[in-house]
């Protein structure tokens, strides 16, 4: 069969999500219902909802702007500043606050681009087939391979720091497995007998690709894209620490990377951008668990969907 | 496992290293900055610099300085540092070692102990230990690299005098032999278990994930069924089967690892090849910078090529998709 | 007329560490066809050298008036140690150095890298040193004469003097080391010596003789290990020096010899026992030790892993001082040059900046004094005058924008700049300025120097200015602000050096604007000024040259083309255990350490 002659550069250059079932219509709100259920289920979508939520309504809930001295230099928390003030004089509370928002913007970001990108790549690899799935799944693999985080130096460091650039690089490497899933999909369906009826129904392949595929490939897309996100904010953060952030806009990378020269005299500035680092790091990768518990598996045997 | 499937995978290798390779040089003569400065310094005058510029043929248009480097490269040249006036391969593959040394050593501590934990975890799902493994794993994760290397030095280095701050030797020291063996063996200590840190808990989560998938399946619960008992079923059936994506890990990890390195490398004053490209960078010493970026990705690729060949091994009922 | 090329000094950043033992000097735009454009004075022209050095001395007296700590025999004009350094001198033991990054290799003949010198220095010599007096003193060349106004130098080499592997050093390797290497590669010596020189000719084996085509003063001056180290020709000639192996294990004739060098982790050296100074070294070895991060250089020291540290953080200096283990070493000797000065340029070429008053509203915006306190965490100090209280004959009484910042408003205004409550100022009715334009503009910076550039965002926000930061390392910054020009305002650290025709003349003149990095930054362009200069520079005596410098500095304090934000220092830190430490250069070859 077509799916078996194409040989993959690697099967396993990176991980692939478990595959999670598909959603029918009224079972999204089951899912929802499942998901909060559980306890871990519960706790992860109120803190990713609070999370988001900081980020939305940053500018409202910062008590000041982040880079403006309001206060004596490397002040430790205190009711004026909960979360103390850097060496320059400014609020930290303002700076984590803002920059959950900007971890919002480039996660959104990154997310959009993998999910558009790797989802057109993956129908189109899957669709035609032949020659177009085999160069873009050349592509796709010579991506995965490239190692992100030393593209991402490279790139900041040649080009100067950027969230821009930060997300596109991201973005641009990190498509290639949501590709695959959506391609597999594609494949599998291909050989099912309902999508020839319905097509002889005459329906377009829009359709097709909205009723069948989407619900299908979607639930397995959203864990892996948590999932990238969770390691996207690790990525900032560390790029922060080596000193390759943008100091236009205030990111938790970038206030933990400020932080190194005060370990020893302000505890509070690593702290503290690194507790919210973390705090999101495992948001996303407990609504990961969460959601694949409660999206349940493609069918019972096998589970060899990776 | 066909010879056709080796070869052919053999072969996929060749494409996807010209395609890093061309990625890596384009980048690099796209960004601003002219690499002369990094050559002859800041304070040269015009005519300075186009001696220089003369001397290492950076007038050439780009696409053909490309196939020069493409050619050179397949010849085993990697060029000539701007900074150091010494062949590039030799600058990478003198500090490959320490890098190596770093990752290969988290590579066995992270698997060897997420596959312990993921045991623990999965050997009761929900249980006490699994809670307790999940959310040590969960928080190990989470935490930035830097963070918990800077407390990790703190703590245990200058805290307790246990281990030393930084470096991979102790300065000045003439050891050689066992002794030598031993000193950098008490430098690897910490920055192993900080870049292990991460992926003890990647590996321990999917262990645990893959063996409790296993553990429900129809044929361990024909065993229990037969009265086979529980550890054993869980080795010699579950454990197996469950390897496969602990090895799908290992091979995918082998780039997450390379990117912690860099950081652990700063933390800790590590002579690798992390700081060599951050040095490099600031330097705008271009030929390092594709020659670090290419070994890196090189590496990478052969990583993936092995876990290929032993996952088939593994489990040879596996057809590629 | 040559067109100056020579700023050794305001390159910045870890990648430029240039520690001359002493403050040397050189010209900066030294082509003699310029220098001596007026005619020829002729003892004249040396004497002043000889008399500003000397003046300096006089003028800087020793240690500082502010500084009532002033102890231990290291003390003279721009050093001091700020604790008592009664350490006992012993002979033997080892001191462990951490320096900031790899240097790639060890010969400093071929580059002027920062991290190679720091790290080479102590294996090789120069011909003549300045002392603290910034007076020559013999290093290689045991005396010499001038000649003919200064045409001709014969220098008599110390006798007896071996290279480490036992071979003899002669007047052949100077001319090796100059013709075929310094003018070829040390960009400053090639641009300075290299376009003046004639001929270098070996007389015999212990003397040598450089002939210049018109006379060339400052030629003493560029001597020292730093400038011109002598490298040698048994080992190099007939070999490309950027690759002979040498390069990484380097012979010299210095006070320590070369035992190892580990790429990217450390260097050893040993005492070198034949040293033609008489009981120098006193120590056994010194190892640097590549740590790239500060924060880890400050716990290696005090984990006692290394002895002494060529800076110490701002934030961290109060706790190794009160912990009383250590000693400090302030110099005004920085990464990049002596007498430094933090400067803001602003681009004149173009039209925002064209208005004075908002060049002297932004002034008056800056706090200073918050500079000096929260990015240097006190130690430095304000800059009064656009030439730096180091060089005392020159600095100039002026007085710079205060920090007001309801002048600045009023300026702003009345410059045309309106401002709607709390919001970014908008242009309406400024000249070349399009109606409604923000007042926004781009910052370029060294990464080491973001906590100034977010000072100064911070301060120029509360007044409506809007600022970008863009961090640049250092090559791409002098690209973009040196040769395209394509830059707002940035920060820079010009270094004055130890008279102002070193390094204040190149932030002034016409003729130094250009793409020569750390020269006019501002495009700054005043006929004035320009002949100012050309008169101080045809001056012999300190004192008449002080009074044109006074003038010059009350010009441009009137029309700022820059602001002069603080003066910097640099604090060694080290081992109390240990004592004699030089500031920079040969830092160890008078140091012991308790053992």
């Amino acid at each position: 069969m077509s799916t078996r002659d194409s040989i993959p550069a690697s099967a396993t250059a990176e991980l692939a999500p478990a595959r999670v079932g598909p959603v029918h219509d009224d079972g999204r709100r089951r899912v929802l219902a499942r998901l909060v259920r559980t306890p871990l289920g519960a706790a992860s979508v109120a803190l990713t909802t609070v999370l988001c939520l900081v980020g939305l309504l940053a500018p409202a809930l910062a008590p000041h702007d982040p880079f403006a001295i309001v206060g004596p230099s490397l002040d430790p928390p205190s009711l004026d500043h909960p979360m103390g003030t850097d060496g320059l004089g400014r609020d930290l509370f303002s700076g984590v606050v803002l920059g959950t928002r900007t971890s919002l913007t480039v996660a959104g970001g990154v997310g959009m681009l993998v999910l558009a990108i790797g989802g057109a790549v993956g129908l189109l690899a899957g669709y035609r087939g032949g020659w177009t799935d085999h160069v873009l799944m050349r592509l796709a693999e010579l991506l995965q391979v490239l190692p992100r985080f030393f593209l991402a130096i490279v790139v900041i460091a040649l080009f100067g720091p950027g969230l821009d650039r930060l997300v596109l690089v991201l973005g641009l490497t990190s498509w290639p497995i949501l590709a695959r899933v959506v391609r597999s999909e594609v494949l599998s369906l291909k050989e099912r007998e309902f999508v020839d009826a319905a097509r002889a129904g005459g329906a377009g392949p829009a359709r097709i690709v909205m009723r069948e595929i989407l619900p299908n490939a979607l639930p397995t897309a959203v864990v892996y894209v948590g999932l990238l996100l969770a390691q996207v904010l690790l990525v900032e953060a560390s790029l922060g620490f080596l000193g390759l952030g943008d100091p236009n806009v205030a990111s938790w990378g970038y206030l933990a990377g400020q932080a190194q020269r005060f370990l020893r005299v302000a505890w509070w500035l690593s702290v503290f951008p690194g507790l919210a680092i973390a705090t999101a790091v495992v948001a996303l990768n407990l609504l990961g668990d969460a959601l694949t518990d409660a999206l349940g598996r493609p069918g019972g045997g096998g589970g060899r969907g990776r | 496992m066909t010879r056709r499937y080796v070869l052919g995978r053999l072969v996929q290798v060749v494409p996807t290293v010209a395609g890093i390779l061309v990625i890596g040089f384009l980048l690099i003569h796209l960004a601003p900055g002219d690499p002369v400065l990094a050559l002859a310094g800041e304070n040269g005058d015009a005519a300075y610099y186009s001696f220089v510029r003369a001397k290492f043929g950076l007038d050439e248009p780009l696409a053909n300085q490309l196939l020069t480097y493409c050619a050179n490269v397949l010849g085993g040249d990697l060029g000539t540092s701007y900074t150091q006036g010494r062949p590039v391969l030799d600058i990478v593959v003198e500090r490959l070692g320490a890098t190596l040394l770093l990752t290969g050593t988290a590579l066995v501590v992270s698997t060897a102990g997420g596959l312990a934990l993921g045991l623990l975890a999965a050997s009761r799902p929900r249980g006490g230990r699994d809670i307790a493994v999940t959310t040590m794993s969960l928080g190990l994760y989470a935490a930035p690299v830097f963070w918990v290397g800077q407390v990790s030095i703190l703590v245990l280095a200058l805290g307790t005098g246990w281990f030393p701050v930084s470096g991979m030797t102790t300065a000045g020291s003439d050891a050689s032999g066992l002794a030598h063996a031993a000193d950098v063996a008490h430098h690897l200590v910490l920055p192993v278990l900080v870049l292990a840190a991460q992926e003890i808990a990647a590996v321990a989560r999917l262990t645990r994930a893959g063996l409790i998938d296993e553990l429900g399946q129809d044929h361990i619960r024909t065993a229990w069924a037969k009265g086979a008992p529980p550890r054993i079923v869980l080795m010699k059936h579950a454990l197996r089967r469950a390897l496969l994506p602990v090895v799908t890990v290992i091979g995918g990890r082998v780039g997450h690892l390379v990117a912690g390195t860099v950081v652990v490398e700063a933390v800790f004053a590590w002579p690798g090849i992390g700081r060599l490209l951050v040095t490099a960078l600031q330097a705008r010493d271009t030929p390092i910078v594709l020659g670090v970026f290419f070994v890196v990705a090189f590496s990478v690729v052969l990583a993936n090529l092995v876990t290929d060949l032993v996952y088939t091994r593994l489990d040879p009922r596996i057809r590629y998709r | 007329m040559r067109a100056p090329v020579m700023f050794r000094f305001g390159v910045e950043g870890q990648c430029l560490f240039r520690p001359p033992l002493i403050l040397t000097t050189f010209p900066g735009d030294s082509g003699p066809g310029h220098r001596f454009a007026n005619g020829g004075h002729d003892m004249g022209r040396l004497r002043w050298t000889a008399v500003g050095v000397v003046a300096v001395f006089l003028a800087a007296g020793c240690g500082s008036d502010d500084d009532p700590e002033v102890a231990g025999p290291t003390t003279d004009a721009g050093v001091t140690t700020t604790t008592g350094d009664d350490a006992p001198v012993t002979e033997g033991g080892t001191v462990v150095v951490a320096i900031s990054s790899d240097p790639g290799q060890l010969n400093p003949a071929i580059t002027t890298s920062g991290g190679v010198h720091t790290a080479s220095e102590l294996f090789f010599n120069g011909l003549v040193d300045l002392d603290e007096n910034l007076e020559p003193v013999p290093e290689l060349a045991e005396s010499w004469e001038v000649e003919e106004d200064g045409a001709l130098y014969r220098f008599n080499l110390r006798e007896g003097v071996e290279w480490h592997d036992g071979t003899p050093f002669t007047a052949a390797d100077v001319k090796y080391s100059f013709d075929e290497v310094l003018v070829q590669l040390h960009s400053r010596t090639k641009a300075s010596v290299g376009a003046a020189i004639e001929s270098i000719e070996v007389v015999d084996d212990l003397t040598v003789e450089f002939r210049f085509g018109q006379p060339y003063a400052p030629l003493l001056q560029q001597l020292n290990v730093t400038e011109a180290p002598i490298i040698p020709r048994h080992i190099y000639e007939g070999t490309d020096p950027m690759t002979n192996p040498a390069n990484l294990e380097p012979v010299g004739t210095g006070p320590f010899r070369f035992v190892s060098y580990t790429t990217g982790s450390e260097i050893r050296m040993e005492k070198n026992p034949d040293y033609f100074e008489d009981g120098l070294p006193l120590l056994d070895e010194v190892v640097m030790r590549v740590i790239p991060e500060e924060g880890s250089r400050v716990v290696a020291l005090e984990a006692g892993e290394v002895d002494w540290l060529f800076e110490t953080p701002g934030p961290d200096l109060e706790r190794l001082r009160s912990s009383g283990d250590f000693e400090f070493l302030e110099t005004p000797v920085n990464p990049g040059g002596a007498n430094c000065i933090m400067t803001v340029s602003f681009n004149l070429d173009r039209p925002i900046f064209g208005d004075v008053r908002l060049r002297r509203a932004i002034g008056h915006a800056l706090d200073r004094e918050q500079f000096l306190e929260r990015v240097l965490f006190g130690q430095g100090a304000v800059a009064e005058a656009p030439i730096s209280s180091g060089i005392p004959f020159a600095h100039g009484d002026v007085e710079l924008p205060e920090f007001d910042v309801e002048e600045a408003e009023r300026l702003l205004d009345e410059a045309g700049w309106v401002r709607d409550g709390d919001a970014i100022r908008t242009a309406q009715g400024v000249e070349g300025v399009e109606d409604g334009t923000s007042l926004a503009f781009d910052f370029l910076h060294f990464p080491t120097f973001t906590a100034y550039a977010e000072l100064l965002r911070a301060q120029l926000r509360e007044v409506g200015a809007e600022v970008t930061l863009e961090p640049l390392e250092p090559p791409v910054f002098a690209e973009t602000v040196f040769t395209n020009r394509d830059f707002d305002t940035n920060i820079i650290s010009y270094c004055n050096a130890t008279d102002p025709e070193i390094g204040v003349r190149r932030m002034f003149t016409t003729a130094n604007i250009s793409t020569v990095p750390f020269s006019n930054a501002a495009a700054y362009r005043n006929p004035a000024v320009d002949a100012l200069f050309d008169e101080a520079q045809a001056t012999v005596e300190t004192d008449d040259r002080a009074p044109i410098y006074q003038e010059i500095q009350e010009i441009v304090a009137e029309e700022l083309p820059y602001l002069w934000i603080v003066e910097t220092i640099a604090v060694r830190a080290y081992d109390a255990d240990c004592t004699g430490f030089g500031p920079s250069g040969h830092f160890a070859e008078t140091a012991s350490c308790e053992q």
